[in-house]
């Protein structure tokens, strides 16, 4: 090694040490202790933890709840992707290809509810679906129909806490697909058009294709943050109920470990929410990653 | 002694070389070129005396010692980019003197310096704007100010005009001779235009796929390459390389045969593979309607106006590829026959396996050191180079 | 392009149309947080109210130590903010400009926490802040969020889009590592740098699941918990009030917006995976 080479080994390690530092505090060795106590039974007081090999993880799968949480959890990955991939992907080839005045302006407004708490988003919206004195009830109420109690029954209670997301992380989405979408040469647009390929099909067969990479990217992090950005709304209104309906994996995991205090369980849950989450970076990496890293 | 003296030096990136083998010397106070095709291996060759880039093996001798782990910063090297990369968000001026300031070197040294610069460099006026607020021009020149403005030993420039257009690129080649010819600083150069590099050095190496081909002055370039590579990627339109049979002072070119000049012959002779090309440039062809003794015949297939001449592409009767001949008047017609007479001064004979020259005879070699006046003399170091130069720099000199 | 006006016309009532769900909640919320309560139900579609009263707020800031909340909110915020900018900025830099072993799989293994759900750190790190006796205090709230990858992310992408050879010119100069960065890449990334200390500002001021674990007592809550207290899914008496902490709470992170808005935007729009 010569000289040079070792001043870049010495510096480049000096410069990434701190964040290491923190990454090995705060994520790595929690990562590994939750791993380690997902085989313990314990109640982060008790002064011992009884080891149970697997037994907490053959109780999350035995818990009737569990196969409920989980078809919740699908249910919620549905509907944000509709909300938050599908609608944004369209949307920003619409504003991409069709829209000719006013493209930032629409940008600014989608981004701008991504900077407010859902905390403050859960609030507003408890109020404004108030089923009873909330303005879309009495606006519904003039035309005879009657709002659900979407806090209390199953099913509205997933499609209104995913709005609720929604209008967070619309945005967010939003501006990245558009950058994919608006990086497809408009040339190859062009020469569709004078082709006289219909719209949905330029969508379809160029668009999607060509800005893959981003859709895929959007695709991830739509289930991945989405699923843990819903916490809050479930935290904030429903607390996981009625009879868990709301809850999901993420949910249930905090609802374990910070209710029912069983840790064993709670990092149970959370290491397989965690699988589940690796299946995709490992789809991330197969498919987008690939061009970033061979880039130089 | 500021010279620079590649010993062996190998640069690869795993299996991939990049640069095999090298040995050369650049002399202190000349102006070398690095010219070659892209992917040869010589911007790479520049960046490893700059100290950008790590040697892989064999050494690397600057001022007499191995510098391979000193670090770029330590080389007493300025260095022109391509791109110029200038410091967007800095003025001209403290683009010029950023490198003065952080070695906290006087502040009247500085100003002097820079007064002195921007002087030589016409940038008066411009030391307040911002590289984006520059032409294309001004900011080549500015990049060159913050090279000669730390007045190294070594002065090293990777293709610093080809962001220029045609006619700035004039102007600025004269720039950079009349430059260096006030510092004489040890200069390299790396371009991959060959009428920089005639122009501008006073030895050109040629590079081809991480190998030198040749070393030597533009006019040997020009006059006694010493590969087929090098006589094809010098001049244009590129030189006639013809693959042909010889045996017995006979020369036979398609299926013609023509007799070899006799001071030829024991060159021919030694060809260790058998087979020969033989390589005659487009200018040196003279074309005549009647035959000569040492004249080969073809048809004129078509003619390509240049403007001030012509290219004229013609068919010889068992050759494959089509010879082009450049003449200046009375142009022939498609479909004519043509005598192509071949002046022995200017042939070049080539192993057609190794694809190098097989040499020169000496009566040859003697015309060409005669014509060779940018040849710069190692004793008299602190002369003006040669006469070629003097001529362009006349209008320097009040400067 | 030419393309047909009528068509055009119409994805602009769609878009219009999303806007305005963008906007209703922040109209709502200002609106009803200057309205007393019988005002608000009796005239919930007024957005100038005709009676406006400071009232709520005034309540707001009686009832709860709403300054020390605020500033609680705002530390937890500014010390998160300088910390991870700092930490990014380095290990972007180390990440772009200097060749090593082992780079590549740093930056995938940091580049993979984004998939590592919080729950999975969640408990260890209760216990962590725990056993330093930082419960119910501020500094407990704000360690766990120090380890976040984005802004090495985002600056490292700024940062590769400044060529090599700026940094090349200024090493061939004998300049240093930090001196580099202190001349030439900071004011270059400074757009990005402002852009991520914004988020990472943004993102620790709404802060939710930290702040719930970690305090207790109402003088050490953050602006996340003093809302939860004014919630309820049927709603109740102090409606106009929580309307009044949500537009405390959105105003901060609001007006950065929309003065930066457009580097923010910029920076996401160019930090986008293009395969």
């Amino acid at each position: 090694m010569n000289n040079e080479t070792k001043k870049q080994t010495i510096l480049g390690y000096l410069f990434l040490i701190p964040s290491l530092a923190v990454f090995a505090v705060f994520m790595f060795y929690p990562l590994l202790y939750t791993f380690y106590l997902s085989f313990f039974e314990w109640n982060m007081v008790k002064p011992v933890k009884k080891f149970v090999g697997l037994n907490n993880y053959i109780a999350v799968f035995r818990d009737p709840n569990t196969f409920k949480i989980l078809g919740n959890t699908l249910a919620y990955i549905l509907v944000l992707l509709v909300l938050n991939f599908v609608l944004p992907y369209i949307l920003s080839f619409i504003l991409s290809a069709v829209i000719r005045h006013g493209k930032s302006f629409y940008k600014a407004v989608f981004f701008l509810p991504s900077v407010i708490s859902l905390v403050v988003g859960s609030i507003l919206y408890t109020w404004i679906l108030n089923p009873i004195s909330g303005p879309v009830a009495i606006i519904l109420g003039k035309f005879g129909i009657q709002m659900p109690f979407w806090s209390k029954t199953d099913g509205w209670v997933i499609a209104v806490l995913c709005i609720i997301t929604t209008w967070k992380t619309f945005g967010y989405n939003f501006i990245n697909i558009l950058a994919g979408v608006s990086g497809v040469s408009q040339e190859v647009i062009e020469a569709a058009r004078l082709d006289q390929v219909p719209m949905w099909k330029i969508f379809l067969d160029i668009i999607v294709p060509m800005s893959s990479a981003t859709g895929i990217y959007v695709f991830i992090t739509t289930i991945v943050q989405g699923l843990q950005y819903v916490f809050t709304p479930i935290k904030v209104i429903t607390q996981g109920g009625p009879n868990y309906a709301s809850s999901n994996l993420i949910y249930a995991s905090y609802h374990e470990a910070f209710t029912l205090y069983r840790t064993g369980t709670s990092s149970a849950i959370s290491i397989l929410t965690m699988l589940l989450f690796i299946v995709l970076l490992l789809l991330e990496f197969k498919f987008v990653e690939k061009g970033v890293y061979y880039e130089n | 002694m500021n010279n620079i003296v590649f010993e062996h030096v190998v640069k690869a990136y795993g299996k991939n070389v990049i640069v095999n083998d090298l040995n050369m010397e650049i002399r202190e106070g000349e102006r070398l070129i690095l010219l070659g095709p892209s992917g040869c291996g010589k911007s790479t060759t520049l960046r490893m005396i700059a100290g950008l880039e790590d040697i892989t093996s064999g050494s690397l001798h600057m001022r007499g010692q191995v510098v391979n782990n000193v670090a770029c910063g330590d080389r007493g090297v300025s260095m022109v980019f391509q791109n110029y990369a200038l410091f967007p968000h800095m003025t001209v001026k403290n683009n010029i003197i950023y490198g003065l300031k952080a070695h906290k070197m006087e502040a009247a040294e500085i100003n002097r310096r820079l007064e002195e610069v921007l002087e030589i460099l016409q940038l008066k006026g411009l030391e307040d704007r911002k590289p984006k607020d520059l032409s294309g021009g001004q900011r080549q020149r500015v990049a060159l100010a913050r090279a000669v403005v730390k007045r190294s030993d070594y002065f090293l420039l990777d293709e610093p005009l080809s962001n220029l257009d045609a006619q700035l690129r004039l102007r600025a080649r004269k720039e950079l001779v009349k430059i260096h010819e006030m510092y004489r600083p040890t200069m390299v150069y790396v371009t991959h235009d060959q009428i920089e590099a005639m122009t501008v050095g006073q030895r050109v190496a040629i590079m081809y796929r991480g190998n030198m081909e040749m070393l030597d002055t533009p006019s040997h370039v020009y006059n006694m390459p010493a590969s087929i590579f090098c006589a094809r990627f010098i001049g244009s339109p590129s030189m006639n390389i013809i693959s042909c049979q010889y045996e017995n002072g006979n020369l036979s070119i398609g299926d013609q045969m023509i007799r070899l000049a006799p001071m030829w012959r024991p060159i021919a002779d030694a060809c260790p593979s058998g087979k020969y090309c033989v390589g005659i440039r487009p200018e040196h062809i003279v074309l005549s309607s009647r035959p000569t003794e040492t004249s080969i015949c073809g048809t004129v297939k078509y003619v390509e106006d240049y403007g001030n001449r012509y290219g004229v592409y013609i068919d010889v009767k068992g050759e494959k590829s089509e010879l082009i001949a450049i003449c200046n008047d009375s142009v022939p017609r498609p479909g004519e026959n043509i005598f192509m007479n071949i002046d022995f001064r200017k042939l070049h004979l080539f192993d057609a396996q190794s694809e190098k020259s097989l040499g020169y005879p000496e009566e040859i070699r003697r015309l060409n050191a005669a014509l060779d006046f940018s040849m710069p003399d190692a004793q008299n170091k602190n002369q003006k180079t040669g006469g070629k130069y003097h001529e362009s720099f006349g209008q320097y000199q009040c400067v | 392009m030419k393309t047909n006006n009528h068509s055009e016309i119409g994805w602009h009532m769609i878009l219009g149309a999303i806007v305005f769900l963008m906007l209703v909640p922040i109209v709502f919320a200002l609106s009803n947080s200057f309205k007393t309560l019988q005002d608000a139900f009796n005239t919930i579609f007024e957005i100038i109210p005709s009676h406006p009263t400071l009232e709520n707020y005034r309540h707001v800031f009686e009832k709860l130590p709403f300054v020390q909340i605020t500033l609680n909110t705002f530390l937890i915020a500014a010390s998160v903010t300088i910390f991870k900018t700092i930490t990014s900025l380095f290990a972007a830099y180390s990440f772009v400009y200097f060749d090593y072993k082992g780079k590549q799989f740093f930056y995938f293994i940091m580049l993979s926490t984004m998939f590592i759900p919080f729950t999975v750190t969640m408990i260890p790190n209760y216990l962590m802040i725990s056993k330093l006796g930082l419960r119910d205090c501020i500094w407990g709230v704000a360690l766990p969020q120090f380890a976040d990858v984005l802004g090495i992310f985002l600056l490292r992408q700024a940062m590769r889009g400044i060529p090599k050879a700026l940094i090349e010119a200024a090493r061939m100069e004998g300049i240093g590592s930090l001196k580099i960065m202190r001349d030439i890449i900071l004011p270059l990334v400074r757009p990005s740098i402002l852009t991520t200390g914004i988020i990472f500002f943004i993102n620790s001021w709404n802060e939710y699941v930290w702040p719930v674990l970690i305090l207790k007592s109402k003088e050490n809550y953050t602006l996340s918990l003093a809302l939860q207290m004014y919630i309820s899914a049927e709603g109740g008496t102090e409606f106009t009030i929580a309307m009044a902490v949500s537009v405390i709470t959105m105003i901060i992170p609001l007006a950065l917006y929309l003065i930066f808005q457009r580097y923010i935007i910029n920076t996401f729009a160019a930090s986008g995976v293009k395969g």
